[in-house]
């Protein structure tokens, strides 16, 4: 008779680490479906709110821009959209954060045996949540408006992502900084109205004096601006790579700050 | 002997900002299966030892153990083993009552099924079915506090901490809390660990009781040895005839230490051997005594809080 005690396919350890990955994934997910419940109340706002600033500003050049150049229109539509992803993502999400943070929410949350990890990725996967909808919505409309065609390249959802997360990762760092939730309003819609006209997003770096050229540097929203419009016109090019690379910085600079401000408990 | 759930030595909070020493060299146990109470003023630094029990945040010296493990080592080890509901509101208001629930008892490790289970019983106990299905954003102040109640306790966990659970409740719901807190504790043995400057509500739950104040720990004892600690005197409050106070403080002098309350209010420290005596007295003369009515006040929960401390701060606050 064969012996029926074999040896295990998982040592103790690994079965150890195996059930504290479930655990996790599993955590990640609840975490995920509170913020999604958050989003969901309010998506209707948000998707109006997010869309309506950028779709006048699009409206506006529309209008008042006699013979736009092709890469005119084409800075206009994805500026347009970054203009939509720092309402969302920078303004809204450091908003939401300083009072989530006033209020206390995020002792509730450490006091659960949940890891910070797992936290920190349920807020950005909310910012992402917040921010997809008009950023889509100014995409399509721009199309409409302008009647442009964008090359369907698989390398737009990783640009797509990624800037959606750097933009959360901006506004987190914000709403965590901030003393009060008033505070890090203006500071977001400072640099909302900063970011949008005053930085190279809307328009060439050329036609900005040199020291908002270097100003504009420091934000991801130059990079998002410009990975998005190659991405949409011409597809994935080596600027692109450049720009993805740039911005998987700032993401990880953004999960730091975050990891390191949100009011957790002690570690080991 | 049964090991201590918290072993608290020499345990120093100062703040960084303003360097305000929340807590001084606090030294405490808290035993398993109990109802402690920590009793103080505002600002005495009650939250702030509490914050340091549940690994909210780090001491500056000294040592909390959880069944013998350090606290500030293994955090993660000891949240999962204990419930901690603080003074802010509760944070998932997005879902409904009875989803928040649930989502907080799988986050603690429940399963689906047992997280249901678990949420509906709690809803019905804390009369919490008419708003089961209201998004918690929706409901008052109140009835926030309570599904944060709900919370802590929907988890299996050996400890409760609860920091001021009574706050922001009227009469009857406070009384519900109190008793759904006891009924816990004695029908699955939790230990209980309340925060609160409501002393008169605590006397009737707690079993042992820690004054704080000024970030000291000013005494841990049971209810009646802190009560007993107030004074070795009897007292006794005497209604005297309208007008005629003066001749029953003149009476009463004679038989303990007199302290005028009001028009006609006296009360009468006596000794407990000549208790019995003093009272015979008051139900043989008290007319003549001007004495018309008396009654036998005994040392309170909150005689004892005075005593160690509080009635300064308390003073100034009220």
């Amino acid at each position: 008779m064969r012996d029926k005690v074999s040896s295990p396919v998982f040592t103790e350890e690994e079965r150890v680490g195996l059930r504290r990955g479930v655990q996790r994934l599993r955590e990640v997910w609840i975490l995920l479906s509170i913020q999604f419940a958050e989003v969901r109340e309010e998506w209707h706002w948000i998707v109006l709110m997010a869309s309506l600033f950028p779709f006048t500003t699009l409206l506006f050049f529309r209008f008042f821009v006699p013979d736009p150049s092709a890469e005119m229109i084409q800075r206009m539509v994805t500026g347009n959209m970054v203009f939509a992803l720092t309402i969302m993502g920078v303004n809204t999400m450091a908003q939401e954060i300083a009072r989530q943070r006033e209020k206390g929410h995020f002792t509730f949350y450490a006091s659960l045996p949940i890891s910070r990890l797992s936290f920190v990725l349920a807020i950005f996967a909310r910012g992402f949540l917040t921010c997809l909808p008009s950023v889509l919505i100014l995409g399509v409309l721009g199309q409409l408006v302008f009647g442009l065609a964008f090359t369907l390249n698989p390398g737009i959802v990783p640009v797509v992502l990624l800037s959606l997360l750097a933009c959360t990762a901006l506004g987190s760092i914000i709403g965590f900084v901030s003393p009060s939730p008033a505070t890090a309003s203006l500071m977001g819609q400072l640099l909302m109205m900063f970011i949008s006209f005053l930085t190279p997003v809307m328009v060439t770096p050329e036609m900005l004096p040199a020291v908002l050229r270097w100003i504009g540097s420091i934000f991801p929203t130059t990079y998002i601006a410009e990975a998005l419009r190659i991405v949409l016109f011409q597809g994935w090019t080596p600027q692109v790579t450049q720009n993805a690379l740039l911005l998987t910085v700032y993401v990880a600079i953004g999960f730091y700050v975050v990891a390191r401000r949100v009011d957790w408990r002690v570690e080991a | 002997m049964m090991r201590n759930l918290f072993e608290v030595r020499e345990l120093t909070k100062i703040y960084r900002k303003g360097g305000v020493r929340a807590n001084d060299r606090i030294c405490m146990d808290v035993r398993p299966g109990e109802i402690l109470g920590i009793l103080g003023p505002n600002g005495a630094g009650k939250s702030t030892l509490i914050k340091q029990m549940t690994a909210m945040i780090a001491p500056t010296s000294g040592t909390i153990r959880y069944l013998g493990r350090n606290v500030t080592a293994e955090p993660l080890e000891v949240v999962r083993r204990l419930s901690y509901c603080a003074q802010d509101p509760y944070a998932i208001t997005s879902l409904t009552t009875r989803d928040a629930l649930v989502y907080t008892g799988r986050l603690r490790g429940m399963s689906p099924s047992d997280a249901r289970a678990r949420a509906c019983a709690l809803i019905a106990r804390l009369q919490l079915e008419e708003v089961a299905h209201t998004r918690v954003g929706r409901l008052s102040g109140g009835q926030v506090k309570l599904v944060g109640i709900a919370a802590a306790l929907v988890g299996r966990v050996e400890a409760l901490i609860l920091d001021e659970p009574t706050n922001a409740l009227d009469p009857a719901k406070r009384r519900l809390v109190w008793d759904v807190i006891v009924q816990r504790n004695r029908e699955e043995g939790t230990t209980v660990i309340l925060v609160t400057h409501n002393v008169l509500e605590a006397e009737g739950v707690v079993d042992r009781v820690a004054v704080i104040d000024y970030g000291r720990l000013l005494g841990l004892d049971s209810v009646g040895r802190l009560k007993d600690m107030v004074d070795e005197r009897l007292r006794i409050e005497v209604t005297c005839t309208f007008g005629r106070r003066c001749v029953a403080e003149r009476a009463l002098k004679g038989m303990g230490f007199v302290e005028v309350l009001g028009e006609n209010r006296l009360r009468l420290y006596v000794d407990r051997d000549r208790a019995g005596r003093v009272l015979d007295q008051l139900v043989a003369n008290g007319e003549e005594m001007a004495c018309e009515e008396y009654k036998v006040i005994p040392p309170s929960l909150e005689d004892a809080y005075f005593l160690l401390g509080g009635k300064e701060r308390i003073g100034h606050a009220g």
